[in-house]
């Protein structure tokens, strides 16, 4: 990558699970956010598609703070139900996941009730997906 | 402005163009309208006589649902189908997948089996309205074909009369969208060239191939890496079926492409005719093919999705508009114009009919039809076309020196190249390089969120239910008609083959008479031809 985002103390050296759920194809945003956390300190395992089963076996594997999903295609609400409902039974506490993608604001309160902790939806700059992760992890 | 202006691509803007901004020669690099090197567009017409078809992308939840979008489009001035699937449809992976369960009818329609053809396409007359399948996979095309082709000539349409489009792109597959089990690049070119074979062969007037420019732009290129991907795929396409045994003549006025209206208006004017040359060029130099049907690019626009914003979606309507215009005015064969809803769901009833009729405003109203390349002789377009022609020119020549575009793939430079860009551009958007009016400029509360007064909230489309248990519904009921023992001797017929190395349609075919659904097919095709895993990270 040429273009570099800066570095955020408060994430450096901290660990994100990243994942697409379902069949939603496009990789852009989750790309691009990817990067955007390695370079602001983070290591990334992005683990590409994954079922929630998957997912809930990495994050066991690589005990990361951080989860972080992403959903073009209308599937965030199935999607996030059954990886809350996964880590929850596998005993996986405390780390915050969070989702990027087209999600209408008006599922943002249903994203919430189920425990996500934070939903970035179409334009959000990566300095605030940046902080407002930082401040999650903090 | 500290640095001087360029295009969103880069190439710097004279302040004003002048003659000296036009390298001599121009009379031989643009020609008339309709003939050689086609800049000023395919026919002599254009429009007069040919209007671009008024193309709208339409798919979601169930056949019949979707049905009922094509029907409304087609009779409030629509004049052609422009038909998206579903992701798991798309992949030929089965609704009843449980990896499809929460993406069933979401994004396109889903399809299982030959009995959704019948009900996505009841009451069309398909002997007289073209359709494009935005089968963008191989791996979903070629069964999405059979099918379509199986109900068109249960309902006894003539398969010699069926117009339409199948895009069948690998690099769709194998670098654009991502979904688990991905065909190898090979595998996935071979099927998507197996698709092509069999249309010119059996299908006249079937375009079996798009080459879908537009999801390489929207995935991250620029312009001129959109032309030269495209580029370099029609070349690759072309080599592959003249190498098969197929006549040039025949077989290169079957390959389609599809094309990106970005934000940058002359860049992507340019971009259109560019693309026009270098292609008629190619075909007459390097491939020694004189037919002018062969030379002719014939491409699909579609306006620019990732421009599209969340926040003051109306505005959408405006970005929209000019862009569609620039394809226009670029030449366009036919038209999709998105949503203003486009960045929070698939298109509402509302939205999908704004955009259909912003196509007649640039139609009826604005006089831009009447006469071919209205813009050729422009000293400032003329400079970018041949400055798009050169760029792009000397990506296609890398790609060609790495072995073409399927090797290319196999050694993820397409991918490196496609994120690169969609990071930096994304940099620029956040240091404000590039404007974006309602996300870094226009507003006047400092960071651009505020408001327009009086705005109305756009509320997201809402998908009906049910589509999931529907085709679960439905394949059980195929499954419990059919008979099972021929099924299992198609498919193991459709497995030989992809090992053999022989086309794989006619044995797809048979699997779709004998009622295989589309994840059956699939399964086969990937164990068959294996999965790939997809270098991103």
């Amino acid at each position: 990558m040429t273009a570099e985002v800066q570095r955020e103390p408060r994430l450096v050296g901290k660990k994100a699970v990243v994942a697409k759920l379902g069949m939603d194809a496009h990789w852009r945003g989750v790309i691009v956010v990817a990067h955007a956390l390695r370079d602001a300190g983070m290591e990334v395992v992005y683990l590409g598609h994954a079922t929630p089963e998957q997912l809930v076996a990495a994050v066991e594997q690589e005990d990361p703070a951080l989860v972080g999903l992403s959903s073009l295609s209308g599937n965030h609400l199935e999607e996030c139900r059954a990886v809350v409902e996964g880590l929850r039974a596998a005993g996986v506490e405390g780390v915050p996941v969070v989702i990027g993608g087209t999600i209408p604001p008006s599922d943002e309160g249903a994203l919430a009730d189920l425990g996500i902790a934070a939903v970035f939806g179409v334009g959000s700059p990566l300095r605030t997906i940046i902080t407002r992760i930082a401040a999650l992890l903090a | 402005m500290s640095d001087p202006p360029t295009t969103a691509s880069g190439i710097p803007l004279p302040a004003a163009a002048g003659p000296g901004d036009v390298a001599p020669g121009l009379d031989e690099r643009l020609g008339r309208p309709g003939e050689y090197p086609f800049t000023r567009g395919i026919h002599a017409e254009m429009y007069r006589t040919r209007p671009w078809t008024i193309r709208q992308l339409a798919g979601f939840a169930t056949a019949a649902d979707t049905n009922k979008r094509y029907r409304m489009l087609l009779e409030r001035g629509a004049t052609g189908i422009n038909g998206v699937f579903d992701y798991p449809s798309l992949r030929a992976v089965g609704s009843d997948d449980q990896r499809a369960a929460s993406d069933v009818g979401r994004g396109g329609v889903a399809v299982d089996v030959t009995d959704d053809f019948d009900d996505l396409f009841e009451a069309i007359p398909l002997d007289r309205v073209s359709v494009s399948l935005v089968s963008s996979q191989p791996v979903g095309a070629a069964p999405h074909l059979a099918m379509f082709l199986a109900a068109a000539e249960r309902r006894g349409f003539e398969r010699a009369g069926l117009a339409g489009t199948s895009q069948n792109d690998f690099l769709m597959e194998t670098a654009i969208t991502i979904a688990p089990e991905a065909l190898p690049p090979a595998a996935s070119f071979r099927v998507e060239c197996d698709v092509a074979e069999f249309c010119i062969r059996e299908l006249p007037r079937w375009n079996p191939i798009s080459v879908t420019g537009y999801n390489y732009r929207e995935a991250g290129a620029d312009a001129p890496l959109e032309l030269a991907l495209t580029l370099a795929h029609g070349r690759a396409a072309a080599r592959e079926l003249i190498g098969r045994g197929l006549a040039p003549e025949e077989a290169l006025p079957r390959i389609s492409f599809f094309l990106d209206a970005h934000s940058d208006f002359f860049e992507e004017i340019a971009k259109f005719r560019a693309a026009r040359r270098m292609w008629a060029t190619f075909v007459r130099d390097d491939l020694g093919v004189d037919s002018p049907a062969a030379q002719k690019f014939r491409f699909h626009v579609q306006t620019s999705g990732v421009t599209m914003t969340a926040r003051l979606p109306h505005l959408n309507i405006a970005r929209s508009a000019i862009q569609a215009l620039s394809a226009v005015l670029g030449g366009t064969q036919s038209l999709h114009v998105d949503g203003y809803d486009e960045a929070l769901s698939i298109p509402t009833e509302h939205a999908a009919l704004v955009a259909l009729h912003t196509q007649h405003v640039i139609l009826w109203e604005t006089g831009v039809a009447g006469s071919a390349d209205p813009l050729g002789g422009s000293w400032l377009v003329e400079h970018l076309t041949d400055a798009m022609e050169e760029s792009a020119g000397a990506l296609v020549d890398r790609i060609e020196q790495l072995g073409g575009l399927v090797a290319a793939t196999e050694e993820a430079w397409v991918h490196r190249e496609l994120s690169k860009r969609a990071f930096a551009d994304q940099q620029a958007l956040e240091d404000g390089r590039r404007l974006v009016v309602g996300i870094n400029a226009g507003l006047d509360d400092g960071d651009g969120a505020g408001g327009i007064d009086g705005d109305v909230d756009v509320r997201p489309f809402e998908l009906p239910p049910g589509a999931l248990e529907a085709q679960r519904r439905r394949i059980d009921a195929v499954r419990s008609r059919r008979d099972d023992g021929a099924v299992a001797a198609a498919l193991g017929e459709l497995g030989s083959a992809c090992t053999d190395g022989a086309n794989v349609m006619p044995s797809v075919r048979r699997a779709v008479a004998a009622d295989a659904t589309l994840g059956e097919i699939g399964a086969v095709l990937r164990d068959s031809l294996g999965r790939w895993h997809f270098p991103l990270w």
